[in-house]
């Protein structure tokens, strides 16, 4: 056990003690109370992954290096980029078959979990698939690139009564659950707006001479394709989307939004720009932004409260009032109270216990620990126990559909709402 | 009818922030809070503006400029950096050395040491090569030059208070009347008077009973500075941080000592504060008729309970 996921284990420990923490983030229970794992054969996990391009094969090596100890097998990967096979295979140390067709692969290979990681436009056919062989799914955000492909992979994990988790690997960050911990414990005071963005400063092309456009290059550079992809909105917005949910521990009531390409003027179909305003019932809102022309400051995803602001992607928490010297604190007393007294606060300057340069204290010391690996963890224990906290599928379910809304909004215009047959 | 009736009645405005390695509170009687804010907002980029100019740490400041150059070549600096130079200069002369903006080496030479038994033949060397007489200051092109390479200028002991002077100007700018600006409680501004009365009360902190003031300054429209050469430990204890150099011999101040001086001016008391740390009673004395208007007051902790010394 690295020492970093043991400071996790401890972490999780502390916060399952929470009621609070445990009611609004159940599936801390998968690392507090795991499914005992025998030695046996049969009591191996059989885990398929497919699409192995570039977010794949690192969730690939992620189930590798968890069978070091783990009792899993990674028994098949698919690709239907034969190059992208053959790397998954060979990654995999020779230990999974290599299928071009998913449904081959459901046919010919018994598995109890498959990890979905194929663009956006290709999720609900092999995540369907799955549930039709019984086969539990984590499926990469989002869900789908339809509103009611998103609902028909939802229906059909009841259906089938199979788990259903989504890619939204914050669910596991420590930082993300100490400040939401927090939150729900008032340390922030009310939360009235979540506001965000994601900013580089790059093409976005990460397969290079390749014929713009081509089918090749809408196979490889899908991000940039709206068959398969709604762009930075489904991307990089539906993650924060699925932490703005989480702190107001609800879902938008409404979307307005703005989108253009004014700037990567090449093959895209997807905005090189654009900002989103959400609003929540309780009149609460998550404003973001992304744009591919400047990197200032990269990810920042902020919660605003009236006694504090957490900043989840930099790990920082600032109180509204920093604790003030008592004697700075004496003499807004006395000014308050017409009283003139000496106040004894000259003395050898103040320094931090800890280096700050922009203020602010650190969230958790955890950072480190890699969230997308506990997820998949967090996955092999609910395949073991036979099922997952629904809130947790939900949570993605409504980070994924109102991505598609907000994508929607960018386009009309106007406010949008979720349509009532896509509420849960 | 009903506007006409009501009182308007400004607030007590007090926010903080962090700057140069500490907090800075800043607290402004009876003001309207846009007002208030639009204060803060120039305050803050006030400071960070001085901060990126005087710092050694950011490579790209000024004053970095000089510490990489200036022992090659003389480096042309701008007509602030080169008036705060100047000031630092003087100061170093009226106070015949004990305020000295050249003692980097010797800091790091003890920064590994605990006791002033442990210094070694090197020290004598590094005591001759530091000090102002090694640093030129030519008028005629604002230029600056080290004589040799081991010179580096360090504003550690200038910044706060020249930060205050011109928060102050930023003040004045805003037709603020009243003011208290706390810098990591150790650089005071105070503008005006307290609501409550007709001048500002600084205590001086009383270490062996913290709470209550050892002395009591009374200002209007002026800065009180303090430093000191200890740390208060977990167990409550006082204890030498070893920071405090005297210039002349290379050794720490060994006793546990407080100096805060009062002035009009922020400049003044922060230089004041740091250099007669350094110097006796006597020694201070001796060059305090040079000294620009101030009050001094020493605190000597070493009996275990503070010993007022007011100069």
């Amino acid at each position: 056990m690295s020492i970093n996921r043991k400071q996790f284990l401890e972490m999780t420990a502390a916060l399952a003690g929470s009621t609070v923490a445990m009611a609004s983030m159940p599936w801390l229970a998968a690392f507090q109370n795991p499914a005992v794992i025998g030695k046996s054969a049969s009591d191996r996990i059989r885990i398929g992954i497919v699409g192995t391009g570039g977010r794949g094969t690192y969730l690939l090596y992620l189930m590798v290096e968890l069978q070091k100890r783990l009792n899993i097998d990674i028994v098949a990967v698919c690709d239907d980029h034969q190059p992208h096979l053959d790397r998954a295979v060979e990654r995999s140390n020779g230990q999974a078959l290599g299928f071009l067709d998913y449904r081959v692969m459901f046919e010919q290979v018994k598995m109890d979990g498959v990890i979905i990681a194929t663009p956006p436009g290709h999720h609900a056919g092999p995540t369907v698939a799955a549930f039709e062989n019984g086969v539990h799914v984590f499926c990469e955000k989002v869900m789908a690139r339809t509103m009611s492909d998103t609902k028909n992979m939802y229906d059909k994990h009841l259906q089938h009564n199979t788990i259903l988790l989504t890619g939204y690997q914050r669910a596991c960050n420590p930082v993300h659950l100490t400040a939401i911990d927090r939150i729900r414990n008032g340390t922030y005071g009310q939360i009235t707006m979540v506001r965000g963005h994601w900013n580089r400063n790059q093409d976005w092309i990460e397969y290079k001479g390749i014929e713009p456009a081509s089918e090749l290059d809408r196979k490889l550079n899908w991000r940039l394709y709206r068959d398969t992809s709604g762009g930075m909105i489904t991307e990089l917005c539906s993650h924060h989307i699925f932490s703005s949910n989480w702190v107001f521990d609800s879902q938008p009531v409404s979307v307005v939004g703005s989108g253009s390409t004014n700037y990567w003027k090449d093959q895209r179909e997807v905005w090189d720009n654009f900002g989103l305003v959400f609003k929540y019932e309780d009149g609460s809102h998550f404003v973001y932004n992304c744009l591919q022309s400047n990197k200032h400051n990269g990810v920042q995803v902020q919660a605003l409260g009236s006694k504090g602001m957490v900043d989840f992607e930099v790990n920082r928490e600032y109180q509204e009032e920093p604790p003030a010297p008592p004697a700075i604190r004496q003499l807004i007393h006395d000014i308050e109270s017409s009283v003139f007294n000496a106040i004894p606060i000259a003395s050898a300057t103040w320094v931090p216990a800890e280096p700050v340069k922009y203020g602010g204290q650190f969230i958790s010391d955890d950072w480190k620990v890699n969230d997308t690996s506990l997820y998949l963890e967090a996955f092999l224990d609910f395949i073991r126990k036979g099922s997952a906290p629904e809130s947790l599928t939900i949570q993605g379910y409504n980070a994924s559909i109102w991505a598609l809304v907000a994508e929607k909004a960018t386009y009309s215009g106007v406010t949008e709402t979720l349509p009532a047959e896509f509420r849960l | 009818m009903y506007f006409d009736k009501q009182i308007h009645v400004p607030q007590l405005f007090h926010n903080s922030f962090y700057a140069m390695g500490t907090r800075c509170q800043v607290i402004l009687p009876g003001i309207e809070t846009e007002r208030a804010e639009q204060v803060l907002l120039n305050v803050r980029q006030e400071i960070n503006r001085i901060e990126t100019c005087l710092s050694r740490f950011i490579p790209y400041s000024e004053l970095s400029q000089i510490n990489q150059n200036a022992w090659k070549s003389p480096v042309l600096v701008g007509e602030e950096l080169f008036g705060i130079l100047k000031t630092c200069q003087h100061f170093s002369n009226i106070t015949t050395g004990a305020f000295d903006i050249t003692l980097r080496p010797l800091l790091d030479y003890w920064k590994e040491k605990t006791d002033n038994s442990q210094a070694d033949s090197q020290l004598a060397g590094i005591v001759e090569s530091s000090g102002m007489r090694y640093v030129t200051l030519a008028d005629a092109d604002r230029s600056v030059s080290f004589s040799h390479d081991s010179i580096v200028l360090d504003l550690g002991g200038f910044g706060k208070g020249y930060a205050l002077h011109m928060v102050e100007t930023q003040l004045n700018s805003f037709s603020i009347r009243d003011a208290f600006i706390s810098f990591g409680e150790s650089s005071i501004l105070a503008k005006g008077a307290h609501p409550a009365g007709d001048h500002w009360k600084i205590g001086l902190n009383d270490y062996m009973s913290p709470g209550r003031s050892a002395y009591e300054f009374a200002l209007n429209d002026g800065s009180v500075s303090t430093s000191s050469n200890f740390f208060i430990d977990h167990h409550g204890k006082l204890q030498n941080h070893r920071h405090v150099i005297k210039p002349k011999t290379g050794y720490p101040v060994e006793e546990l000592v407080t100096v805060s001086v009062k002035s009009e001016s922020a400049v003044d008391a922060e230089i004041l504060s740091t250099a007669c740390l350094v110097l006796s009673d006597v020694e201070l004395a001796d060059i305090r008729t040079s000294l620009p208007p101030c009050e001094i007051v020493r605190i000597l902790y070493t009996s275990g309970k503070p010993d007022i010394h007011i100069v």
